[in-house]
């Protein structure tokens, strides 16, 4: 993942999208879709582009200030890394 | 309590400008006369919906060939649905910012061949020189994009050729699906299987280019199922997860379960779809474990592939409550085994001289007047 830097800007991928309605919390792409856990939906959802991967894990370690703060960085990278080899996530 | 279909693929009509020799339509093709309309389509679609259904494949024939399908699009992104397009492109290139402003989701253009003689050839229509322009077109609309090529003997040693032509017209993703020998696919079997060694080959170098472009293009494979050990997991199962409905409003728990000649299959212009999924003889027939053979019941691999294929089944032993056939377990294996033999042994003689093209009963050519069912 030599992409991901810490300045990279992490988008939903062409094709990936939230449903619309109740169900938001679920992401659908052309093969299928992803119902996402609490956590795993708040780093998603901040994937818009305009914030960088260092903001977005700022962020949560306000939000959950309870949790360790190098487990949420660990978490949030390995996450888009993984969303990024399934082509889910892409990053400007 | 059974769970909801999460897609549903609607055949929204068989019209189509190709006439594909691997085509997996019904050799009996549903005319233009016979087609849901608009508002039946939109009902069918805003039920799915209901019922918890995330994707929608439009498909046919080519679904362009209907002048409502903007419209269509329009409606099925309202309705909450994921919309994909399933089209050789063919008329696409007045009508591609229209669907993409109506909410289209995502597209897959399918070529046929590296080449344009043989793909042409393939499609039995001048189309791949415009395939390559509405590729391109697609790629700049900023829209989701994936190219499928079918592969079987008339291509596949063209595979690296393939896979380079798609590489130049950026899609997210290629998908290299090898021929399901159903309906014209079936006919034309012994023109398309591949050799043993050439799917072999195939496989190592798709295996390669998958690595080569990792993080660019994302490289998906159906592999030959008659070459496998284990049978597909069709549809994901029997009444389990997809849905299709036909262009005249026949809900299909498989697009090819009409060859089941036992079966009798609702009409979405006389039931819900609810009532389908849930209450319909067709969909429960072959739903679960209760219809399946001791050797598939005690089998652990039942979960994966539930049984594999009831058409396929049908197709090659006569009983579509027999183990798939393709399974290396079946007591039927040795009829897929001697195909396969008839098949590489024909390599030769059998070409592109004696196949028959796709076609409407009303366009049907000389040379292809066989009668049109199994």
């Amino acid at each position: 993942m030599s992409e991901l830097a810490g300045t990279s800007r992490p988008c939903l991928a062409a094709g990936c999208r939230w449903t619309s309605g109740v169900e938001r919390k679920t992401l659908v792409f052309p093969e299928g879709a992803l119902r996402l856990r609490e956590t795993a939906y708040a780093i998603l959802d901040r994937c818009d582009g305009q914030r960088t991967v260092d903001e977005i894990i700022e962020q949560l370690r306000i939000t959950y200030s309870a949790a360790d703060p190098v487990t949420i960085k660990h978490d949030v990278i390995k996450f888009l890394g993984e969303l990024h080899q399934k082509r889910l996530v892409d990053f400007r | 309590m059974i769970a909801n279909p999460i897609a549903l693929i609607a055949e929204v009509t068989h019209r189509c400008p190709l006439g594909c020799v691997y085509c997996s339509n019904p050799l009996q093709l549903t005319r233009s006369k016979d087609e849901l309309s608009t508002a039946e389509w939109q009902d069918v679609m805003a039920q799915s919906a209901r019922l918890g259904v995330l994707h929608l494949h439009l498909t046919g024939g080519e679904p362009l060939a209907r002048k409502d399908l903007e419209e269509l699009v329009r409606f099925a992104r309202s309705s909450g649905l994921y919309t994909n397009l399933i089209t050789s492109g063919i008329g696409l290139s007045q009508r591609l910012k229209e669907l993409v402003n109506a909410g289209l989701d995502h597209i897959q253009l399918s070529l046929q061949d590296a080449e344009e003689y043989s793909a042409d050839l393939i499609a039995g229509a001048q189309a791949h020189q415009r395939k390559l322009q509405m590729g391109n077109r697609i790629r700049e609309s900023g829209i989701a994009f994936t190219v499928n090529v079918v592969i079987h003997r008339q291509n596949i040693d063209h595979i690296d050729e393939i896979i380079a032509l798609a590489e130049s017209l950026g899609p997210q993703k290629l998908e290299i699906a090898h021929a399901q020998y159903y309906g014209w696919a079936r006919k034309n079997a012994l023109a398309l299987l591949p050799s043993r060694e050439q799917v072999r080959r195939s496989l190592e170098t798709v295996e390669a280019a998958r690595v080569r472009l990792e993080g660019k293009m994302r490289i998906d494979v159906v592999v030959p199922d008659y070459y496998a050990r284990y049978p597909k997991a069709c549809m994901g199962g029997w009444g389990r997860l997809q849905m299709v409905i036909d262009p005249s409003g026949r809900a299909l728990p498989c697009h090819a379960a009409p060859i089941i000649p036992e079966m009798q299959f609702e009409n979405i212009r006389e039931r819900t779809l609810e009532w389908i999924w849930r209450e319909s003889s067709s969909f429960r027939k072959f739903r679960g474990e209760e219809w399946m053979p001791q050797l598939c019941r005690s089998c652990e691999r039942r979960q994966k592939d539930f049984g594999g294929c009831r058409c396929q089944a049908m197709l090659i032993t006569g009983n579509p409550r027999a183990t798939d056939p393709v399974c290396h377990f079946s007591p039927d294996h040795g009829l897929i085994e001697e195909f396969l033999a008839r098949a590489n042994g024909n390599a030769i003689h059998q070409s592109s001289e004696s196949w028959t093209y796709r076609t409407l009963p009303h366009k049907a050519r000389l040379g292809s007047r066989e009668s049109n069912c199994y």
